[in-house]
């Protein structure tokens, strides 16, 4: 008599059990409903760079850029308001992942943060200009990681991970790797929505499937496009203190802003991972063209191909959490390497300020 | 001792034979880096520019094998499209040409009325799979909705379509 009830209440309880879970799925499922429906406060960014291109639900879409630079309008199919609303919500993602300007919470943000390890990295640290990089003149930066660009160019062979990448994937790899965290699903709305905008920039750029853009990517600089074909780590590291750390930092570890992390991270815990392809270590020839083509802002194109390597070269030497590839003993070397040097490099950092460098030899005269 | 040799040798043997087998005479696609040649390929390939190796093999290949789907469905894609062996032999070519599938991705990730949700590309693959074809949906990683994909975006290249390109012919 005792066996049967206990079989009965062990299934009562497992019944119980799993109508809690899809109560609470259903929950979460209307909230995401809620949130995809409710309209979408911009950040200042973005709502220039929407407004820009003339961003409203309607049955066409006409883009002011592709008006301006070729001079004839070109007609696309228009949006609805949802689709405006994924498209503000994918914007709103590339310019502040980590919702420091989202006044309800993280929520409005997809929760992103949760596929990101640090609480420094936002996605246009990259992709500049909200992904959408452009001069004075609306001229398109060149190898500044254009994300409508590089939704013209997606599902290509990459030789980093041997697939055809779709642009989800891609979207992955960044969270993996650049925000050295974890990749969301495919379906996931973060990814969506990004999709959305990136997808909304290529019809605003009128760019073409298939066709390659200068700003798509990185404009790689290979030890080949210098004079020298060597790196130098002192005059790496002389560079970076000249021309990066006021804004990264003299150890590299970012800097805050107005309660925003403006500058992100090159190394340390909050920094991109070792599997990155920003990581020199890995590919030597990103984070140089990186440098070259986007920095520092606002003089991007003063620095030589040679100074870019040196720079990458030396920023490859500090210590960064480990990826995924490198295993377990990498990782905590890395992790400890990221815990004694930091001290270290500024008890080095003081000696130095105590006793400065003689000049130009003047002292010796 | 005589014995362990044996049952090693044997072992050793049977996987290299499998391998051969699986590589040679098998004929199942899956042990295959190519992608079988079906009849019209050329001819579609000269149609839509789309070159031999291109300047990416791997994406040519996986755009043959889209076209393989896309014409010969109950072939390439038949656990997805037959639920039983005696419903019908369907293929997407069947209601679909290659242009109407470039101009479906290019406005694909839009509201749909009908779904009450933005629908991807690949959601309407799957729902044509699940929908039309009466059979069963893949998912979104499988190789068979990657290479529709892939074969939508050869031919929007061909035609130079962006994002959102009215399609004037069916208008």
């Amino acid at each position: 008599m005792r066996r049967p009830l206990l079989i009965l209440s062990k299934s009562a309880a497992i019944v119980l059990a799993a109508g809690a879970v899809y109560l609470l799925a259903e929950r979460e499922h209307a909230e995401r409903e809620r949130l995809r429906a409710a309209p979408v406060e911009l950040t200042p960014a973005c709502k220039a760079k929407l407004e820009g291109y003339a961003l409203a639900p309607g049955e066409r879409y006409r883009s002011p850029y592709a008006l301006k630079t070729l001079g004839t309008p070109v007609d696309a199919r228009g949006y609805s308001e949802a689709d405006v609303r994924a498209i503000q919500r994918g914007c709103n993602l590339i310019d502040d992942l980590q919702g420091q300007l989202a006044s309800r919470g993280a929520a409005e943000r997809w929760n992103a943060t949760r596929f990101v390890r640090g609480s420094r990295t936002s996605c246009d640290h990259c992709h500049q200009g909200v992904g959408d990089k452009q001069d004075a003149e609306g001229h398109r930066q060149v190898g500044s990681l254009g994300l409508g660009a590089s939704w013209a160019m997606a599902d290509m062979y990459d030789r980093f991970t041997g697939l055809l990448l779709s642009y989800e994937m891609r979207q992955m790899q960044c969270f993996i790797n650049s925000s050295n965290g974890f990749k969301p699903n495919a379906a996931d709305d973060v990814l969506r929505d990004v999709t959305a905008y990136s997808r909304f920039l290529s019809a605003a750029l009128d760019l073409r499937i298939g066709n390659r853009y200068p700003e798509q990517g990185i404009d790689e600089i290979p030890a080949s496009a210098t004079l020298r074909r060597g790196d130098d780590y002192v005059r790496g590291a002389h560079l970076y203190r000249t021309q990066c750390s006021a804004c990264h930092g003299p150890q590299g570890h970012g800097t805050v802003v107005e309660g925003k992390f403006a500058y992100p991270a090159l190394a340390g815990p909050q920094s991109f991972s070792s599997d990155s392809r920003m990581n020199f270590a890995a590919v030597n020839s990103v984070m140089p063209g990186f440098i070259c083509r986007n920095m520092p802002p606002g003089r991007e194109g003063s620095l030589s191909n040679q100074d870019c390597r040196d720079i990458g070269y030396y920023l490859s030497t500090l210590p960064r959490p480990a990826g995924d590839k490198q295993g377990p003993l990498a990782a905590a070397w890395q992790q400890f390497m990221m815990t004694v040097l930091p001290p270290l490099a500024a008890y080095a950092d003081g000696l130095r300020n105590r006793h400065p460098p003689i000049e130009n030899g003047d002292a010796a005269d | 001792m005589a014995r362990n040799r044996f049952t090693l040798l044997a072992a050793v043997l049977g996987v290299v034979g499998f391998v051969i087998w699986a590589h040679l005479a098998s004929g199942f696609p899956v042990f295959h880096s190519h992608v079988a040649a079906e009849p019209g390929w050329e001819q579609f390939r000269l149609a839509y520019s789309v070159r031999d190796f291109g300047d990416d093999g791997h994406f040519v290949r996986a755009a043959q094998n889209g076209y393989n789907v896309f014409y010969f469905t109950y072939r390439y894609a038949w656990r997805f499209t037959r639920k039983t062996a005696l419903d019908a032999k369907n293929a997407c070519a069947s209601c679909h040409r290659a242009e109407d599938l470039a101009y479906a991705f290019v406005n694909s990730d839009r509201y749909d009325a009908r779904a009450g949700k933005r629908l991807s590309f690949e959601d309407q693959v799957m729902r044509c799979f699940a929908e039309h074809m009466d059979g069963f949906v893949p998912t979104l990683y499988d190789p068979t909705v990657r290479d529709l994909r892939i074969l939508a975006r050869a031919v929007a290249h061909h035609l130079q379509l962006g994002e959102g390109a009215l399609n004037a012919a069916a208008q």
